[in-house]
């Protein structure tokens, strides 16, 4: 018998919203400066008052957190500053309760390189299991046509471990040892972990790193049908013991190289579509549709049960690794002109400052967020246009915490500030006084209320989630025009034009809908009509930076 | 007979199996429980039916009366007044477990319903593809006036169904209808909220199922706790299953014509006019205290309104279904905003429909069919349906 989840509906994650936060930067309920779970579930009714349905948490497992959890010590266990397991269980039913779905890691990629199956590996004879854990190399040559990921601070693929008297392979941080996928144990204990996890009740698991589980020389090691075979089994298992779980693919690769994590819907149910996310701040620096129509021209289709995962900033930064190298030069001048706001060849910096704080800006590409065709996933903060701080290290400018309210620690702790994990944000702009829940909540017209408003409106068309997307071309490049179809169980259709004013100036658009010709546009946020649609071309004003949604009626 | 049903193009329910009627009842005397057994077996042969009650019904049998007839016991219903979730729950259960083909639940009072009505309701979803009979009672003018003020209004033009009494404690169930029903159910009773009332009209028209209301003549409506009760757990419930439902009721689908076909409650002319002082004093007092809490949700249109008739003397007050109708949406929307605690909201809703009652009592009373101005408000509310919608999609406080 499976196992089953909280959803009912098997598809739950194509109508879902997901809202991406840290355990430790959430709340902080014990006043060491840390958050922690009884400090999440203490602001769970503030995530399900905001709508979201989905919480995906970052890696909140033991780790010595020099990459923020995601170097992993201990699979099943909860790291000590976040709390306990029951604390972890009580957090997980009261999501459920809510009719919340929670998301957690799993990165098999790597471990940390104090997880104890490391610390054995290296003490291990050559050949045996316990050695076999990892992916070791008497020379550095091997794998060389495999590329560097943290090319500020790592040099090689292969660092030497003068203990093994060998060097081990790792494709990101070298204190982050690859797990080696051609030793069968290896796969034994990643199921046995995510049986952990899932036999508690959570929904959802994001497969990190995904692309690089398995090496072979002579290769890029990445995407190799080795690798789909390991997917393949851990998908497998879910469907043979589990009921309406959900595989998340992290797979930083063009859409094409994406396509094969979904399979033959018997790999990942949902894969994030990155390139996506810089072709659309593109598009809105040079005020022209074309970059992000291009990429929706080369996304190949998916199974009819998968999905992709849209976003507009996360955790890490701004990824430029799948655009040009005179588009990623472009980026740069054009959002992070201080070298301090690059990383990796991307851009460390959150939602609200790479738009100049900008109203309608924020609220524009948040509008392609929620209507294009995928999940949406909010980064925390960015529901209320939380800045950054570009003087702390690493990826960590966005990962600050919290801002719940102006009292001390922006209200995510009571501690000495000293003591907080990182400084929250006081900057004169994006500062806790002035940028934070509590104000936002008494502000009618806040970002805050619109971002809310936004995603019950998203919730009550499942054309959103499950719609197909057909663009439309007006002569006016500044302006993004489409289409989005859902032909319901009864035959008919929820259809709904979106429209999108690129541009700093108000424009006109001229749109060829005679294919709708008598359908009455309404609306969707002030419940409006519009003019009955003609054969004739239907001409629309935009103001700057404005959006229109429009669901498209039968005539009443 | 009429079908209601607004989506005629869902395939009618499939071929349906087992071999008998559930009667499901409810505990009652054992006096009334004789009569309606006695118009059950008036109706029905006894061996085509299975009764279930939470009573020792064979007491109320004379010996070898009804040979044939099979009796279960069922589980006592917490309260009575109304069909609650575990109601809906068990009869799924007992329907499933003895292979019934359709399920009667009649309600305490139902011993006044006579025997053309019990056959109706059960033929109606026994031999027509019908999922969901449902009474029209006959009541007397200024009888269940929470149900012609709120309830009635509010799913016929949220769930087009012109289904004069929503809540009625008396069905014909299809076995998918029941089903249906309990998996609704299953919501409430796992969190320990058995005694949740459901909403069959609109389980039945999401889900695409016909529906039948049958003229059902007088009816004696249970006694129920006091108005200060009932009506916030009504109002309540119903305003949860219309957040619930809210990406289907938005969809595009007019309040089809009041058809002539459909049975209403006969046109009872009132009588003499009930005492509406105590109705007019409960508003007043409430327009002077409670105006912080009417202000947080009304706008200002709405609170000006309130002004009016606030002075307004008894012979001659009055509320425009229009403003009636924009009030009952905005305490909706509330409601779903959790705007302030949702108990305390829904107290603050009751002076509005002591008001209301006033004012229905005047109109009535002045020489206005009581159905015809009861038609009226439901059309306000299909009127003001885009106000509500346009709220609930942008609840902006700055409105006019």
């Amino acid at each position: 018998m499976k196992k089953l989840a909280s959803a009912t509906d098997p598809l739950w994650y194509k109508d879902a919203v997901i809202y991406e936060l840290h355990v430790r930067a959430f709340a902080d309920s014990n006043d060491d400066g840390i958050g922690d779970f009884p400090g999440l579930l203490s602001r769970i009714d503030y995530l399900q008052n905001l709508g979201v349905t989905c919480i995906w948490l970052l890696p909140f497992f033991p780790s010595p957190l020099r990459d923020d959890g995601y170097d992993i010590a201990n699979y099943v266990d909860v790291n000590p500053s976040y709390g306990t397991l029951k604390d972890f269980k009580l957090f997980l039913d009261a999501a459920h309760q809510r009719n919340m779905q929670v998301l957690i890691e799993l990165v098999i990629n790597h471990t940390s390189d104090q997880h104890p199956w490391f610390k054995a590996a290296r003490l291990a004879p050559p050949g045996s299991p316990e050695r076999e854990m990892y992916v070791w190399s008497k020379t550095n040559q091997l794998y060389k046509h495999a590329n560097i990921i943290f090319t500020d601070t790592e040099k090689s693929n292969w660092t030497w471990d003068k203990t093994a008297n060998a060097y081990y392979w790792h494709r990101f941080f070298s204190h982050q040892p690859d797990l080696n996928f051609d030793n069968p144990l290896v796969m034994e204990e990643v199921l046995k972990a995510m049986r952990f996890w899932l036999d508690m009740g959570v929904d959802a698991l994001r497969l990190d790193a995904i692309p690089y589980l398995v090496e072979r020389d002579g290769t890029s090691c990445e995407n190799l049908p080795e690798t789909h075979l390991v997917v393949k089994k851990i998908r497998a298992t879910i469907d043979a013991e589990y009921a309406n779980r959900l595989l998340l693919a992290e797979a930083n690769e063009s859409p094409a190289d994406v396509r094969p994590y979904f399979g033959d819907d018997d790999e990942c149910h949902m894969a994030f579509h990155f390139p996506l996310m810089p072709r659309i701040y593109m598009a809105l620096r040079q005020e022209d549709r074309l970059p992000i129509t291009e990429i929706m021209a080369q996304t190949p289709a998916i199974p009819d049960n998968c999905q992709w995962g849209l976003f507009l900033r996360n955790h890490d930064e701004l990824t430029l690794a799948l655009v040009t190298e005179d588009e990623r030069d472009y980026m740069h001048i054009a959002y992070s002109n201080d070298p301090r706001m690059r990383i990796n060849g991307g851009i460390r910096r959150r939602l609200a400052p790479l738009l100049d704080n900008n109203r309608r800006r924020i609220e524009l590409l948040n509008s392609l967020l929620l209507s294009f065709p995928g999940t949406p996933i909010l980064y925390y903060g960015d529901e209320i246009g939380m800045g950054d701080n570009i003087y702390l290290g690493d990826r960590n400018s966005v990962r600050t915490p919290m801002q719940w309210n102006s009292d001390r620690n922006a209200g995510f702790s009571k501690c000495d500030p000293a003591r907080l994990y990182f400084p929250v944000i006081m900057d004169p702009i994006y500062g806790y006084q002035t940028i934070n829940v509590e104000a936002q909540l008494s502000d009618q017209s806040s970002l805050l209320h619109w971002t809310r408003n936004m995603i019950a409106l998203r919730k009550l068309f499942q054309v959103f989630g499950r719609g197909s997307q057909h663009f439309l071309n007006p002569e006016n490049r500044k302006i993004l025009a489409y289409l989005r179809d859902l032909e319901r169980s009864d035959g008919s259709h929820e259809t709904v034009l979106c429209v999108a004013n690129l541009s700093r100036f108000a424009q006109p658009v001229s749109l060829d809908l005679a294919d709708h010709k008598g359908a009455e546009p309404i609306e969707m946020l002030g419940y409006v009509s519009f003019p009955v649609i003609t054969e004739a071309p239907y001409v629309l004003t935009l103001a700057p930076y404005s959006f229109l949604w429009l669901e498209l009626q039968p005539q009443s | 007979m009429a079908t209601v049903n607004p989506i005629p193009d869902v395939p009618p329910p499939s071929e349906r199996s087992g071999d008998g009627l559930l009667v499901l009842l409810a505990a009652m005397p054992q006096e009334q429980r004789e009569s309606l057994l006695a118009n059950l077996m008036a109706s029905f042969p006894a061996e085509a039916l299975l009764i279930a009650s939470p009573d020792a019904i064979s007491d109320a049998l004379p010996e070898n009366s009804y040979p044939s007839l099979r009796i279960v016991a069922a589980p006592a219903s917490g309260i009575s007044w109304t069909l609650t979730a575990a109601d809906f729950v068990n009869a799924s259960q007992l329907a499933e477990k003895n292979g019934a083909r359709a399920i009667l639940m009649l309600g305490r009072e139902s011993s006044s319903l006579g025997v053309s009505a019990l056959r109706d309701l059960a033929n109606s979803v026994l031999t027509a593809s019908t999922d969901l009979a449902i009474p029209c009672y006959d009541l007397p003018p200024h009888t269940g006036l929470v149900n012609s003020a709120i309830l009635y209004p509010l799913t016929s033009a949220l769930f087009a169904s012109r289904v004069r009494f929503p809540l009625a404690v008396d069905l014909g169930l299809s076995l998918r209808m029941a089903e249906r029903l309990a998996g609704a159910a299953q919501h409430f009773t796992r969190l320990n909220q058995g005694e949740a009332p459901l909403w069959p009209v609109n389980e039945a028209t999401v889900a695409g199922f016909a529906i039948d209301q049958l003229e059902v003549g007088p009816h004696v409506q249970p006694n129920g706790p006091d108005l200060n009760t009932i009506f916030p757990l009504v109002t309540g419930a119903l305003f949860s299953d219309i957040e619930a439902k809210a990406a289907f009721w938005q969809r595009f689908r007019p309040l089809p014509p009041a058809l002539s076909t459909v049975p209403m409650p006969s046109a009872h002319t009132a009588d003499a006019a009930a005492d509406i002082a105590p109705m007019l004093q409960a508003f007043q007092l409430a327009y002077t205290n409670l105006q912080e809490i009417w202000s947080l949700v009304l706008p200002p249109n709405s609170l000006l309104g309130l002004k009016r008739i606030a002075t307004a003397d008894a012979a001659t007050f009055r509320i425009s279904d229009n403003l009636w109708a924009r009030i009952v949406y905005d305490f909706l929307l509330a409601y779903r905003l959790r705007t302030i605690n949702r108990g305390h909201l829904l107290g603050a809703l009751i002076p509005l429909y002591l008001a209301w009652v006033a004012s229905h009592i005047n109109i009535t009373t002045s020489g206005t069919n009581p159905e015809s101005h009861i038609e009226a408000v439901v059309n306000a509310f299909e009127a003001e349906k885009t106000y509500l919608i346009s709220r609930w999609r942008w609840p902006d406080r700055f409105n006019p």
